[in-house]
């Protein structure tokens, strides 16, 4: 055994393969726990899954690295790093491609034997195989083996001065002639190859990261890092690279290469293996990467270590949840307020940019009353349907009604059947007033591959549909509705068993989506009602923290408040501040300019318990070491220390930091005060005897921003927020002398007057 | 190219031949029990005059004064030439023989003394501390500097001038030995311990079979350097050998010892080499 750390390699084609190298390499399948095939070699995963042992292969002693073929076929071709720095081709399981079979058994020696280190594939052209091996004093330690060269062995191991052993003169399987040699002295940890350019291969060397171009061998660009551990390429960011060092794991982009874009906080165990999210869910942008990372426990037992992985794998997709759930609807949400409101504003019937449904319905007129049919029938219903221009415009902001004039839900509908929600779709076409539709959905969605076969007995129910006020239909049906497990199930049978005008069975269902609730409500309530019921929702909304309720409130002081409440609920800065960059100018009340200001600091915290997993993408990083600031209280997320670590949080009897828990050396000094950053304000100069009667909360508030740490993005001068608020208030230059940086007048919210200090 | 100034302080010690059983204890604990002490560098070399140990200043303090212990009272610092991708891939030559002109020549010219240490990755060349300025600033032209401090690399630069002196030239002794030169993985040292403990200390004879990283079974020649122990403040003795090496574009291995030179050139070089060093002798006596 030669003392490698065991690995796990996913296949590349099937997700449910991988294969353990330890001593030896094993193949293995995932599959549900007892089936038929439960039989020795089986190890339990989790309480469904198990895998089983498919095939094993210990041919190929001293293991250190392994890659997987990136090709169809051969498929289950594997490269092997051995310890002598040999690199050999071998397989699992049975292979009838002859391809293959030629394959199998070649091996590739470099010319000083050294240990190889790590193996990358090439994704292009799978022909090339990287090998990162030790320095040795006269070698290079980054070689790139062609597998399907053919060799003269007699005249290279001459030229080479190679003198194998009698063993190893099974020449025709030995190559020892590689196509590129590059690195030379130095010893290469890790590699990978860029998928922007399949000829640019980025290595971990020992003491920077390098990217070699194959054009041009001699050029390399390079970084001093220490991080060199583990490179490895975002496959859907190709600009985009991790590396880590110990326990920590640094984010670069290729584009701007000198320094990590992000250095992800510590780890308590050193890291192994670090990689990116490979899949991404429905709908998720392909900007939303996502970095997972584990620490193997130092433990011999291979099972157990499988244990881990996969654990730790479901705990990235959790983290892929939140991330989905939080950050990207609003953003979603914000950009289609903001076109949909400057589409309405070209129409120049009022400006109601960035204002929400709230605003929009308030200055409802010209409603008209309709009673439609039920289509497809004759039937006349008895519910009174309501149109205006102002409802068809918050219809749109829901999301029920695409762009124009068009006020048919039927793309709605089919996006819907598409993303397989059909519960969802069905409502929607009932209170279109499509019963047809909502059976056929329902039906459809029945017969979808995992489909609740339940939704047929819905649709049977539905189809039993009357209007006559005492039938048994009604009667059952709007007792067993509260039953259904589905929100939206629960609401078609409310609609449809309950009186016109009075549909509080549909609008106070809180798991009901809020844009749903609200497009209904627009439908169906009457002037009188709809903004009562706005008014209503939107308080709820803002109590909770919820951030749909930006659909409601838009970017106006609702809409700040209810930002103020998110925060204050989640800690979640990042997506505050994401979405108070469109806070238009007009705002000016004070809680906007302290949260336009506030989120723009690049703090982030979160004391949640549930959003721990929440990856800190933006934090204060040391000058000296390049490290979060923060990084010491990150790994004990859950224990609400948050901001208060660097005295942020503004209490004074908190112990203060005032140097980078990672470097020890001294944070940046408040430019005014010459205290360094972590010292609480001991006195607000801002405030002086005149504002002593502002009321005691509103001070307390105060108090707590003025210790919060602010600068320049243009001249990197700043200080305590107070500090600085005070300053400017009275100058127009940076505070630090020779400096002539007119920063307040470069930040747009700087303008902006408090509206109750006038 | 760079030069990188290691963050060690090294001591060079010798211990005589019958004098090793007193520290066999510090030797193991140097070699195989490598997490329980502070030492970063270390060095054995057996020579049949006697042991030549090189160590930081952690490790120095593991070995006990005593009589057979010799040590040389200056601080050494390891220096490492690094190649940063720029250099040609040309020559073959490989070893002391690539930097011979670079740094060993030029050092030798400021009078500088150099401990050379050969290992299968790369050469430490080991200066004084009290000639650092001299080193930098003679190899400033050629190099970037790079001094390492708790593994971040500084930029060294200096200003400082010395003089020149011609070396002697010293004999040689080419012994009929042949050498393996290899290197291990740092993750089987245990399971080999034992078989290196019994050569180290109780037999000679290395077991045949037993370094599994040695496919490229090149073997070496030595030529040992100096008649009387060489001292360690003469300079200029590396460069009178590696100089005709690297002229003839022949790779080396140079390591140092408390008393003698050695150098492992290729078997297949070792007539011309011979040659060559005997012309080098013989040119002084007749100009």
């Amino acid at each position: 055994m030669s003392g490698s750390k065991p690995d796990i390699l996913w296949s590349p084609h099937h997700p449910d393969r991988y294969v353990i190298c330890d001593s030896e390499l094993g193949l293995y399948r995932i599959g549900p726990v007892g089936s038929a095939e439960a039989k020795a070699g089986t190890l339990p995963l989790s309480e469904e899954t198990a895998a089983t042992l498919l095939a094993i292969n210990s041919d190929t002693p001293y293991m250190k690295c392994v890659a997987w073929y990136p090709k169809h076929e051969p498929e289950c071709l594997l490269a092997v790093g051995q310890a002598n720095g040999r690199v050999v081709l071998t397989s699992l399981g049975q292979s009838h491609n002859s391809a293959c079979k030629e394959l199998v058994g070649k091996e590739f020696v470099p010319k000083h034997a050294r240990q190889c280190n790590t193996l990358a594939w090439n994704p292009v052209d799978s022909n090339l195989l990287a090998a990162g091996l030790d320095k040795h004093r006269a070698d290079f330690s980054v070689l790139i083996w062609d597998i399907s060269s053919k060799l003269s062995p007699e005249t290279s191991v001459a030229a080479e001065k190679i003198r194998l052993s009698s063993v190893d003169l099974d020449s025709s399987t030995v190559v020892t002639k590689p196509l590129y040699e590059l690195g030379q002295n130095d010893a290469c940890l890790s590699l990978c190859w860029l998928l922007r350019d399949p000829k640019l291969l980025l290595a971990g060397m020992h003491r920077n990261l390098a990217i070699f171009d194959l054009r041009n061998t001699s050029q390399k660009t390079f970084v001093n890092t220490k991080a060199i551990q583990g490179v490895t390429v975002d496959p859907h960011f190709h600009d985009r690279v991790a590396s880590f060092f110990e326990g920590q794991v640094a984010i670069w982009d290729l584009r701007k290469f000198e320094k990590p874009v992000l250095t992800l906080t510590e780890q308590p165990k050193p890291l192994t293996k670090v990689g990116w999210c490979g899949k991404l869910t429905k709908g998720h942008s392909n900007n939303d990467a996502l970095i997972y990372y584990f620490v193997f426990w130092p433990c011999k037992c291979s099972f157990k270590m499988i244990n881990v992985v996969v654990s730790l794998l479901c705990a990235c997709i959790m983290l892929h949840g939140l991330h989905t759930v939080t950050i990207p609807m609003q953003v979603s949400h914000m950009k289609q307020c903001a076109e949909d409101m400057e589409l309405k504003l070209q129409g120049n019937v009022q400006s109601v940019v960035y204002s929400g449904i709230k605003n929009i319905v308030k200055t409802t007129s010209g409603t008209t009353e309709t009673r439609r049919c039920w289509s497809g029938s004759d039937r006349q219903t008895d519910v009174p349907r309501y149109h205006s221009e102002e409802r068809c415009l918050a219809l749109r902001l829901c999301g029920w009604i695409s762009r124009g004039t068009d006020t048919d839900v039927e793309n709605f509908l089919r996006s819907l059947e598409q993303e397989h929600e059909w519960e969802r779709a069905a409502a929607v076409a009932l209170f279109n007033l499509d019963i047809r539709r909502a059976i056929q959905i329902l039906n459809k969605g029945a017969m979808a591959e995992k489909g609740d076969l339940n939704l047929n007995v819905v649709a049977m129910a539905l189809s039993g549909y009357t209007d006559e006020k005492s039938s048994l239909w009604r009667e059952m049906c709007s007792s067993l509705r509260l039953q259904l497990k589905n929100p939206y199930l629960c609401i078609m049978f409310a609609f449809l068993t309950s009186e016109p005008g009075a549909y509080d069975g549909v609008l106070y269902e809180s798991s009901v989506a809020v844009r749903d609730r609200v497009a209904f409500a627009c439908m169906f309530l009457n002037d009188a009602q709809l903004p009562r019921y706005i008014d209503r929702l939107t308080l709820e909304m803002k109590e909770a923290g919820n951030l749909e309720g930006i659909l409601l409130t838009g970017l106006t002081k609702d809409g700040v408040d209810l930002m103020e409440s998110y925060v204050d609920r989640t800690g979640d800065v990042q997506t505050a501040s994401f979405c108070m960059l469109k806070v238009p100018r007009q705002i000016t009340q004070k809680s906007a300019l302290h949260a336009a200001v506030g989120f723009t600091f690049m703090f982030t915290g979160s004391y949640q318990p549930t959003f721990v997993f929440v990856l800190w993408q933006v934090f204060v990083s040391c000058n000296f070491c390049g490290k979060s600031i923060s990084y010491s209280c990150s790994t004990i997320p859950h224990q609400g220390r948050g901001f208060s670590q660097y005295g942020v949080s503004g209490s004074p009897t908190k112990s203060k930091v005032t140097s980078c828990p990672g470097c020890r050396k001294p944070l940046p000094r408040c430019a005014l005060c010459l205290m360094n950053m972590g010292t609480p304000v001991s006195n607000c100069q801002g405030t002086g005897k005149s504002d002593e009667k502002v009321d005691l909360t509103r001070e307390n508030k105060l108090a707590q921003f003025n210790n919060w740490f602010t600068w320049c993005h243009n001249c990197r001068h700043g200080g305590h927020a107070g500090h600085m608020l005070s300053w400017f208030r009275d100058h127009t230059e940076c505070p630090v002398s020779a400096c002539t940086c007119k920063c307040m007048q470069l930040d747009t919210t700087g303008n902006l007057v408090p509206s109750d200090s006038s | 190219m760079d030069l990188h100034i290691l963050d060690h302080r090294l001591r060079v010690t010798s211990i005589s031949k019958n004098g090793l059983v007193n520290f066999t204890h510090p030797l193991i604990k140097l070699i195989f029990l490598r997490n329980r002490t502070r030492c970063k560098f270390f060095s054995l070399t057996e020579t049949p005059e006697n042991y030549t140990v090189v160590l930081d200043e952690e490790g120095f303090k593991e070995l006990r004064p005593s009589e057979h212990l010799q040590v040389e009272s200056a601080i050494w610092l390891p220096l490492n030439v690094v190649s940063n991708g720029s250099a040609s891939s040309s020559s073959q030559a490989v070893g002391v023989t690539k930097i011979a002109k670079s740094v060993i020549a030029p050092l030798a010219q400021q009078h500088v003394s150099v401990f050379m240490l050969s290992t299968y990755q790369t050469d430490f060349i080991l200066v004084k501390e009290k000639d650092l300025s001299v080193v930098v600033s003679t190899l400033e032209e050629e190099f970037n500097i790079y001094k390492e401090e708790g593994g971040e690399s500084v930029p060294v630069h200096c200003q400082d001038v010395s003089n020149a002196i011609q070396p002697t030239v010293h004999p040689v002794l080419i012994p009929k030995n042949q050498f393996c030169v290899m290197s291990l993985d740092p993750d089987t040292l245990p399971s080999i311990a034992t078989t290196l403990i019994d050569v180290l200390f109780y037999s000679s004879r290395f077991p045949a079979d037993l370094l599994f990283t040695s496919s490229s079974g090149e073997l070496w020649r030595m030529v040992r350097i100096g008649g009387q122990p060489l001292g360690f403040d003469e300079c200029g003795i590396v460069a009178q050998i590696s100089q005709p090496l690297a002229d003839s574009d022949i790779s080396a291995y140079y390591i140092s010892t408390f008393s003698f030179d050695h150098a492992l050139v290729p078997e297949e070089d070792i007539v011309s080499v011979t040659d060559m060093l005997q012309h080098q002798r013989n040119e002084p006596a007749t100009s």
